[in-house]
């Protein structure tokens, strides 16, 4: 119950960064509608998304900084839910944009858009990464930046360069599709759709898995440390 | 009397400061102030207490509960003010409002609107835009619209006006008057302890100095004024903090040394601010 009262502070703190959304996901659609169409360009779309995600979800490492710190310190709960809560937040941010992701799909399905599956699976894995990304980057700043108030450039770093090689790869991903023999490639990708959904799954459960062994690590490392 | 805060051999090491050996108590219902120069570790001290800091040695109760055992009810029990603000300062006063009641059990909404109220502190402001005298007077909105026991207070009342520091100053006596709590207090306003402070707990480089009521205190110490030239080397040896200047001396000395004084000088109950000044002093010189 603490935590989600931690998962509530953090998102005061960074309240001012949810007015950006909506605009950041209007710019995601441009860009992928900008790149590509139809299921493509929503795979574009999805990717700048978790790049957004992998960036601001980090914020709240930012503001409790030097003396801003204090105030969660003091207050009457434990590491553990103090870091969960923290996970929290990091989780429903990216769960977040993944929800307006797939309310985009939805918007395309129903507008008469063709949306194969395995394209669908190929957006659980950008969501998976999305998750994977937070997590190690919690993990890092956790490790080693967390309360630190001179590290701006290297922490600007942390926050930009994963998400931005994942939007890469992902552009880099849908390129290479586009090279291939439309009719041939796309039934080939098809026959495989059902295990690609299942690998798609799988991918989730796992980030899950492991951004709860992150969240683990971060409590044992931070209960060893000076402060309480 | 009831103790309610114990502090038993607390020690923090750090690559450039040792606090060492820290002991004392504070009885339900009374008020201590922790004195001490920059640096003699007073903050760190009050941070081993809050729980903020984890000690290297030694053991802290509240109420006969500490930290290790129940960090959430020890915490409960602890109100703190800072020197500074530690709430985040792009927030509003509704933001703190929201997370102490998701927090604390025991906050009252209605307390703390009366005193946000009381003290004409703004709504609509971010704290960063509040005075210091608001930013502390909210810290002490946050901690009295709940039940604690320990008021821990890191020089809170520094830059504060005199109007402020008197109405904090009968917060304290208000706060401690129900015999059940206690508050601890760490200042460089000396005058203030003087006026509510019932023990006083004074630290040097680390370690304590002096620990006793106030009273006794006062009664234990004199200071002694007189001519340079006429101080004999038996008394010389006694005095602490002697500090001579073109018109004569003014030291220190042990209540029960005063038969070395003689009729040569003269003597008086020193105040806290002089018996901790000359003890700094004379830290100083050794």
């Amino acid at each position: 119950m603490r935590a989600i009262s931690f998962m509530k502070i953090d998102y005061v703190l960074t309240r001012k960064q949810m007015y950006f959304m909506p605009v950041f996901f209007v710019l995601a659609w441009v860009v992928g509608t900008g790149v590509t169409e139809g299921a493509m360009s929503l795979l574009v779309t999805c990717s700048y998304m978790f790049f957004v995600a992998s960036i601001f979800s980090t914020a709240p490492f930012g503001y409790c900084v030097g003396k801003n710190r204090g105030f969660l310190l003091l207050l009457p709960a434990t590491v553990k839910e103090r870091v969960a809560g923290r996970f929290l937040y990091g989780l429903s941010f990216v769960a977040l944009l993944g929800v307006l992701c797939a309310a985009l799909w939805g918007v395309y399905a129903l507008t008469g858009y063709e949306l194969p599956l395995w394209t669908v699976a190929i957006g659980l894995c950008e969501l998976a990464a999305g998750i994977l990304l937070m997590a190690l980057e919690f993990l890092f700043f956790y490790l080693f930046g967390e309360g630190k108030e001179n590290w701006q450039y290297l922490s600007n770093i942390v926050r930009v360069a994963p998400g931005m090689a994942m939007f890469f790869a992902v552009n880099a991903f849908v390129g290479e599709i586009q090279d291939m023999t439309p009719a041939g490639t796309s039934v080939d990708l098809e026959a495989f759709a059902g295990k690609f959904m299942q690998a798609g799954v799988a991918a989730v459960a796992a980030s899950l898995l492991l951004t709860a062994a992150a969240a683990a690590v971060c409590v044992k490392v931070i209960e060893k440390r000076d402060y309480a | 009397m009831m103790e309610l805060l114990e502090v038993k051999n607390l020690s923090k090491h750090y690559k450039s400061f040792d606090l060492r050996d820290i002991s004392f108590t504070l009885p339900k219902g009374y008020i201590m102030g922790y004195v001490g120069a920059n640096g003699s570790g007073k903050t760190t001290t009050l941070n081993l207490i809050t729980g903020i800091l984890k000690s290297t040695e030694g053991e802290v109760y509240i109420d006969g509960l500490s930290c290790e055992k129940d960090m959430r009810a020890y915490k409960e029990k602890i109100g703190y003010v800072g020197d500074e603000s530690y709430f985040p300062e792009h927030l509003k006063i509704k933001h703190i409002r929201g997370m102490l009641k998701d927090f604390y059990g025991t906050f009252s909404v209605e307390k703390f609107d009366s005193y946000i109220r009381n003290w004409n502190l703004p709504e609509n402001k971010l704290i960063k835009d509040f005075s210091r005298g608001m930013k502390v007077m909210l810290m002490f909105a946050s901690v009295l619209a709940r039940d604690t026991k320990l008021l821990v207070l890191d020089e809170a009342t520094n830059g504060l006006d005199p109007v402020m520091r008197t109405e904090v100053m009968k917060l304290l006596q208000e706060y401690v008057m129900d015999g059940e709590r206690s508050v601890i207090f760490s200042t460089h306003i000396l005058s203030d302890l003087e006026q509510i402070a019932d023990y006083i707990y004074f630290i040097h480089g680390g370690r304590t100095v002096l620990y006793d009521a106030k009273d006794e205190l006062i009664e234990n110490f004199l200071l002694v004024k007189g001519e340079s030239e006429k101080i004999p080397p038996a008394l010389e040896k006694e005095l602490i903090g002697l500090e001579k200047n073109a018109y004569g001396f003014e030291a220190i000395l042990p209540s029960d040394k005063a038969e070395l004084l003689g009729s040569a000088f003269l003597f008086e109950k020193p105040t806290i601010d002089q018996i901790v000044i000359h003890y700094i002093k004379n830290k100083g010189e050794q």
